[in-house]
């Protein structure tokens, strides 16, 4: 052992050594990318199961139908003659629906500001009192009257009205019911989840009048059209990313699919034939909303708060019709019924690859360390090689011990503190300047890092040692940032790891071609141009873009900008600096 | 250094503090919740508790929930109430922090570090000034922090470099009082008391100078003692009359019956223990706390300062509650040993290792108690990579400290690669 120790150390001074870690780390990320490609195979992804045992999905007879499809078309007509009414109007006429099956009724007013737009309405719900239970627990379903689409909510609307109605002649419940019908699929159930934890603002967002018990989980109808639809399309991607427990989608799956027959698909994949491909893109898809944060249906803003929430959606064409989505919710909300405690057996970070398919964390998170991973290399590599003196150049003027820190450091956190900038204004201008405003940043931003390596060559004279630090200390700080990313959000942390893994290896060079090369290769993966062609391949424009990430940070508190901004571009920001400096001759 | 960047440096620090407890008024109550800041015997709420129960003329520790030693409750009974003015309670905080600095000034022009009595360091030459020192602890994140959380061990802290500093200026008496009131408020500074003792034994001032370092040592003790027992004695008196609080402040932290969360090692460990081995575990816990002292001292009597400052790391990783106001301590005082940073061989590895855990940290902790979708293992095994890079930065200084004292033995071995065997 000690010899073996031996021949380390004396190793540990073999120049050859040093020439390795540019290669782990891009064998790093290689490695990174192909475990993610590798995980729809039969052999890394598992089959789901339903962890919980109390849920009993599908166990019980559903009585919903017969003389309640009636009742239905009443409420639908209702719910149409409201079609052309202010929230107000509506919301008076559902409160007075409500009261008829004796349901308490609540209403709360809300108003958001976001890219100088005002977003209010007034929420309306109702608490369906468990004739078995103390009002310690509650389970909720939603219909927003505008759907995610904007179209009216008629079905849905209509349907839990409906069900509300069917639910109160039951004695089996044991938590409160509650009926929620925000105005619309994006601010009204935030406001409501807020009010509901105590955690709204209160200039804002008035306070509930009605309270119930601890919110065990929460269903969301999305049922905006009139025709039979062939399957059901379950929404599940909370805001910033994170996901419902697992054991929900499950029961769902199997409560529609074994006893209702009724197909059953995740990230809008209708038709899925259980290929790699169509697996691969179901997870790239579900990779790519929990990556934007942005909040996908009325469900989303449940999941922050610990409280477990999907939208059903039906889709396509075929012979299933509204009481048979009745027959679902009310098979669901028997089995969340049965829960004895909060959803936790099952996981709380999984990909998708099919509705009956998926990936654990444990399986797919070293993909996005491994990434991570590659700049911490990186950042420690550059760090021992600035403490060694230049090996062909003479020993007389080798840099006196070591390292000058001051310089970098001050470089890094400049870099640093100016991503304030674009965070604030993105976050805080007016829709009408908001594109303009981009355009300018995006200028500015591809200007800087020249005026940057122009300002550091007249003041001080760089060495190459000055690039090595600031390199490494960015890439430090990427690394790990990013890998404290891949534990709350493992999608955003790939996304931006990827983007910014040709960070890993620029330096200033004297060849002139390479250096174009790499400050081209630098502009096509800095933050704004990969924004604006994103934006642009989605065929959705600049401004609107721009909006919904004001809308997320401001409605939502989604993180995202905080990580393209803060973490991502002061990193390429320092990278660009370093391409486009002149070397010096030492 | 003139005076003029002195006080450029501190009204910075301070203008820095007030201004982020002011333009954020509800950080430092969102830092005094974080468990990395606030421990069970040094958390803001919990003496806010303590106050509450005191101001009623009920008994402080009745509520089982504060530990913190009773003179802390007069003190801060007198100032205004902080919900309605915050900015008392950051002003004395804020002047803790700028007499800690003032500390650690006269410590680093003491010029100690490179140049003890017995032990001059070949290196001593590159040293790095008091006031760089100072500005190191002022504007280092985790003193912010701990400074804005209001967290009592800044108290602490300031007791011990003071105790420290006035050792080295020649006066054992301030020194020993100084050391007497770290140790009423958090019980662990009394293990700093030896090598204390030895660094003002060595920094006597030649009038009145005591040559027999027994009796010195008796006589330093003795003062020590003294002062502890008036200190409790006050204490007693303040309590009602009764000895119960000790049980409740330094019992708690000998017991370790409050298994809140820490940066530290201890409550995951006993919070798994079988209780048949509760007693057992904690004596062996404290055995190692306590058994480095004899050792470092002996050891390294030649620099006392280096073994206060192995000690102060030491305990920052392994006491009971530990909280990064004890690591910024720590890191305060390693700034000072700037003469030894190129024999140091892990800055680099121990610094990431920290950032990582900096990070990650309060990432596991949200994951856990509030997602709902992590355990405590994750927290748990963030405070392992926590520890593990404080004791990295330990180990390193120890290496240093004793390669520089073997290089001035063997001057022929200067620059060569050595190995342990």
């Amino acid at each position: 052992m000690p010899r073996l120790l031996s021949t380390a150390l004396s190793l540990r001074r073999d120049p050859r050594l040093l020439k390795i870690p540019p290669y782990v780390s891009a064998f790093c990320i290689a490695i990174g990318v192909v475990w993610l490609l590798l995980l729809p195979l039969d052999d890394y992804s598992r089959r789901t199961y339903v962890s919980e045992n109390a849920l009993l999905p599908g166990q019980v007879h559903t009585y919903f139908g017969g003389s309640e499809q009636s009742i239905f078309r009443g409420f639908r007509h209702e719910v149409d003659l409201l079609a052309s009414k202010n929230n107000y109007e509506v919301n008076d006429k559902l409160e007075s629906i409500l009261t008829g099956f004796g349901v308490k009724v609540g209403r709360q007013n809300y108003t958001y500001h976001s890219a100088g737009e005002i977003y209010s309405g007034e929420n309306v719900y109702g608490i369906l009192q468990a004739p078995r239970g103390d009002a310690t627990e509650a389970i909720v379903l939603v219909a927003a009257w505008k759907s995610i689409d904007e179209q009216l909510n008629r079905n849905g609307v209509a349907l839990v009205l409906t069900l509300a109605r069917y639910f109160k002649r039951w004695s089996l419940w044991s938590k409160d019911i509650i009926l929620l019908l925000p105005p619309d699929s994006t601010t009204g159930t935030q406001a409501w989840v807020d009010a509901y934890h105590d955690a709204h603002d209160s200039k804002h967002i008035a306070p509930l009048p009605l309270k119930s018990g601890a919110l065990q989980g929460a269903l969301a109808i999305d049922y905006p059209f009139e025709h039979r639809y062939h399957e059901l399309h379950i929404i599940y991607d909370g805001t910033n990313g994170q996901l419902p427990n697992l054991d929900l989608i499950n029961s769902i799956v199997n409560i529609a699919g074994g006893q209702m027959g009724i197909e059953t698909t995740v990230q809008q994949m209708a038709g899925h034939t259980d290929s790699y491909q169509d697996r691969l893109q179901t997870m790239l898809r579900g990779m790519l909303y929990q990556g934007l944060g942005y909040p996908t249906g009325p469900h989303s803003s449940f999941i922050p708060y610990h409280v477990d929430a999907i939208t059903l959606q039906p889709t396509g064409e075929g012979w299933h019709d509204e009481m048979a989505m009745g027959r679902v919710v009310e098979g669901s909300f028997r089995s969340l019924n049965n829960l004895l405690e909060h959803l936790h057996q099952s996981f709380f970070f999984y990909l998708l690859m099919q509705k009956n398919r998926f990936v654990s964390i444990g399986t797919y998170l070293p993909s996005a360390m491994l990434l991570a991973a590659n700049f911490t290399i990186m950042a420690i590599f550059l760090w021992v090689k600035s403490g060694q003196p230049m090996a062909k150049k003479g020993t007389a003027d080798k840099p006196k011990d070591g390292r000058n820190l001051l310089s970098p450091l001050a470089l890094v956190a400049t870099c640093h503190s100016i991503s304030a900038i674009p965070l604030f204004i993105f976050n805080h201008l007016g829709i009408k300047t908001l594109p303009l405003a981009f355009l300018l940043f995006s200028v500015s931003s591809t200007v800087l890092p020249a005026a940057f390596s122009f300002l550091i060559a007249s003041l001080h004279k760089p060495t190459s040692q000055f690039f090595q630090l600031t390199k490494s200390f960015s890439l430090l700080i990427l690394g790990v940032s990013l890998a404290t990313l891949s534990t709350l959000n493992f999608s955003l942390a790939f996304l931006v790891g990827l983007l910014a893994s040709p960070l890993t290896f620029i330096q200033p060079t004297k060849n002139l071609v390479t250096k174009a090369f790499l400050a081209i290769l630098l502009i096509l993966t800095s933050p704004p141009v990969i924004i604006s062609s994103a934006a642009w391949t989605s065929g959705v424009a600049m401004s609107e873009v721009l909006k919904a990430a004001s809308l997320g940070w401001n409605v939502w508190g989604m993180y995202t900008p905080i990580i393209v901004w803060c973490v991502w571009w002061p990193a390429w920001l320092i990278g660009m600096t370093n391409t486009l400096s002149p070397i010096s001759k030492i | 250094m003139t005076l003029q960047s002195k006080v450029g440096v501190f009204a910075g620090a301070a203008l820095l503090r007030l201004v982020l407890s002011t333009a954020f008024p509800s950080l430092p109550d969102l830092l005094t919740g974080r468990v990395e800041i606030s421990t069970p015997v040094t958390s803001f709420k919990r003496l806010q508790e303590g106050l509450f129960l005191y101001n009623h003329n009920v008994w402080p520790y009745d509520g089982g929930v504060f530990h913190q030693a009773p003179l802390l409750l007069p003190l801060f009974s007198l100032l205004p109430d902080v919900k309605t003015w915050p900015i008392f309670t950051s002003l004395l905080y804020i002047l803790v922090d700028l007499l800690s600095a003032y500390a650690l000034l006269v410590i680093a022009d003491s010029g100690e570090a490179g140049q003890s009595k017995h032990f001059t360091s070949p290196r001593r030459a590159k040293r790095s000034s008091g006031l760089l020192v100072a500005a190191a602890f002022l504007f280092n994140p985790y003193t912010i922090a701990a400074s804005i959380g209001r967290s009592t061990s800044v108290f602490t802290n300031c007791a011990i470099l003071f105790a420290i500093a006035k050792a080295l200026s020649g006066s054992p008496f301030n020194a020993m009082v100084a050391i007497s009131f770290a140790s009423y408020l958090s019980m662990y500074p009394l293990l700093l008391l030896p090598p204390l003792v030895l660094l003002a034994y060595d920094r006597q001032s030649e009038k009145r100078r005591i040559d027999s370092a027994i009796q010195f040592s008796i006589r330093a003790i003795l003062i020590a003692a003294a002062c502890i027992s008036l200190l409790l004695a006050m204490s007693f008196a303040l309590t009602g009359n009764s000895w119960d609080f000790l049980a409740r402040t330094y019992g708690i932290q000998l017991t370790l019956s409050d298994l809140t969360p820490t940066v530290g090692l201890w409550w995951y460990f006993f919070i798994e223990i079988f209780d048949s081995f509760r007693a057992f575990f904690l004596a062996v816990f404290w055995l190692h706390l306590v058994i480095y002292v004899g050792g470092l001292s002996i050891r390294l009597r030649t620099q006392p300062l280096a073994v206060l400052t192995i000690l102060l790391g030491i305990f920052a990783v392994f006491k009971p509650y530990p909280s990064i106001s004890d690591t910024s301590l720590f890191l305060a005082m390693l700034a000072l040993f700037r003469h030894l940073y190129p024999i140091m061989r892990y800055t680099y590895v121990a610094s990431a290792t920290m950032l990582y855990a900096t990070f990650l940290g309060p990432a596991f902790y949200h994951l856990w108690i509030y997602a709902g979708s992590g355990n405590a293992n994750f927290f748990y095994a963030i405070t392992l990579v926590w520890s593990l890079g404080q004791s990295l930065f330990v180990s390193d200084l120890t290496f240093a400290v004793l390669r520089d004292e073997w290089e001035v033995e063997r001057p022929e071995m200067v620059g060569k690669e050595i190995r342990q065997i």
